[in-house]
């Protein structure tokens, strides 16, 4: 019945040890998930990282209550919640002080001359994300970065099959028009 | 059905930057430790709060910034800055409001000379390192603190996190060393050092993905 030791924490007694093996699990099998599609939502890494924190920190609150199997959609609803909120945060601090603001820019935000190719095209990647509707943006992560198909996006999102299909059309389309009038900043542009 | 069309080969190349982008260092167990810490969270106090009272909160930190205390967006970097003074020194400062002798027996550290005026529980000047602690060694120190106190064991908490404090002068993690701490005095019957401690950290971190969580330690 009970599983592996803890990898990162000594259990404690064997109620806990049940209940931390879940918490385990659940941060284990989804952060990389939960941080990606943060960063994808525009937060920059280090904001990304907070939001995850607090991602399994409402996800150890309902714990009892998580279908396993449903997991991924729960820390997915929660992730949107917080990266809206972080977002707002954000937008309040650049309103209250322009220069606090620009002191707190991560790398990626200094300007793309200090980038490598990799943070360039990040950097670019999220520029044209910012560019799409919420809805159009939430399905171009889950399929592009997280590779994941149109059924598994559309239970995410909680709409039909072929209300995810259509939108994951038009988010291509639109970020293929953005991706083309942005083709100088691509730093893939010239090899081949 | 006709599936979506592709993304180019540029775009592409985009998407494969972002899925290779490396995920923070120690971000995974920073998480576990943040969500365990929430776990073993006092329920009704979260419930209890009452919008009154966050704002109660929220003056009290613009008083702190009116008071010439500086906050720092990112949690870790503001609370790098604080240097939380040892166990047994909280104890002193609060010895009036321990309430049963088990809480007097929990001083671990040794400690000084005790003084006729207490120490204060947060400075804000940074603290001198003499070496600097890995990120592993602090780990190891909040997993010794975390397992101490999931058994029941405050007092070796303590002496995790005094050690954390004072041998290893951690930085990297003293947001969760810092709510360790608020967790482990309020379970050895210290209420009022750990909302004492909770407050401050709520005035001088309110960014920090743990405030709630020592938000709920703060006494009304």
């Amino acid at each position: 019945m009970s599983g592996p030791p803890s990898k990162v924490l000594p259990a404690g007694s064997a109620q806990e040890s049940a209940t931390e093996l879940s918490l385990e699990s659940l941060v284990a099998d989804h952060y990389g998930f939960v941080w990606r599609v943060l960063r994808g939502f525009g937060l920059t890494p280090t904001d990304a990282e907070d939001a995850t924190q607090q991602v399994f920190m409402i996800a150890a609150r309902k714990l009892d209550t998580i279908d396993p199997q449903r997991a991924r959609s729960f820390v997915y609803g929660a992730a949107l919640r917080v990266a809206n909120n972080t977002r707002r945060g954000l937008r309040r601090r650049r309103e209250v002080s322009d220069d606090e603001a620009s002191s707190r820019l991560e790398p990626e935000e200094r300007g793309p001359e200090a980038l490598t190719e990799l943070g360039k095209a990040r950097s670019l990647l999220a520029d044209l994300l910012d560019q799409l509707s919420e809805k159009h943006r939430r399905v171009l992560v889950l399929a592009e970065i997280e590779q994941l198909e149109v059924p598994q996006i559309a239970a995410l999102e909680g709409v039909p099959v072929g209300t995810a299909a259509s939108r994951l059309r038009v988010a291509r389309e639109q970020f293929r028009v953005l991706l083309d009038a942005a083709r100088d900043r691509n730093p893939f542009l010239e090899q081949p | 059905m006709t599936l979506p069309d592709p993304i180019d080969k540029l775009g592409e190349r985009l998407f494969q930057a972002a899925r290779r982008e490396p995920l923070p260092d120690e971000g995974m167990e920073r998480a576990l430790l943040a969500a365990r810490a929430e776990l073993a969270a006092p329920r009704s106090k979260l419930i209890l709060l009452s919008r009154p009272v966050r704002w109660t909160l929220i003056a009290a930190a613009a008083a702190a910034l009116a008071a010439g205390v500086t906050l720092f967006a990112r949690h870790q970097d503001a609370i790098d800055r604080i240097s939380a003074e040892p166990a047994s020194t909280l104890q002193h400062a609060h010895s009036a409001q321990a309430p049963s002798a088990s809480a007097i027996a929990l001083t671990a550290a040794p400690n000084p000379a005790p003084s006729t005026k207490p120490a204060p529980i947060f400075s804000a000047a940074a603290p001198a390192h003499s070496a600097q602690a890995s990120l592993s060694d602090e780990l190891g120190a909040l997993k010794r603190a975390s397992s101490a106190l999931n058994a029941g064991d405050t007092r070796g908490a303590l002496t995790a996190l005094d050690q954390y404090d004072h041998v290893l002068k951690g930085t990297k993690m003293r947001a969760e060393a810092t709510l360790l701490r608020i967790e482990t005095l309020a379970r050895a019957g210290q209420a009022g050092a750990a909302s004492e401690l909770a407050q401050r950290f709520v005035a001088q971190n309110p960014e920090s993905p743990l405030v709630d969580r020592a938000r709920s330690f703060v006494q009304q």
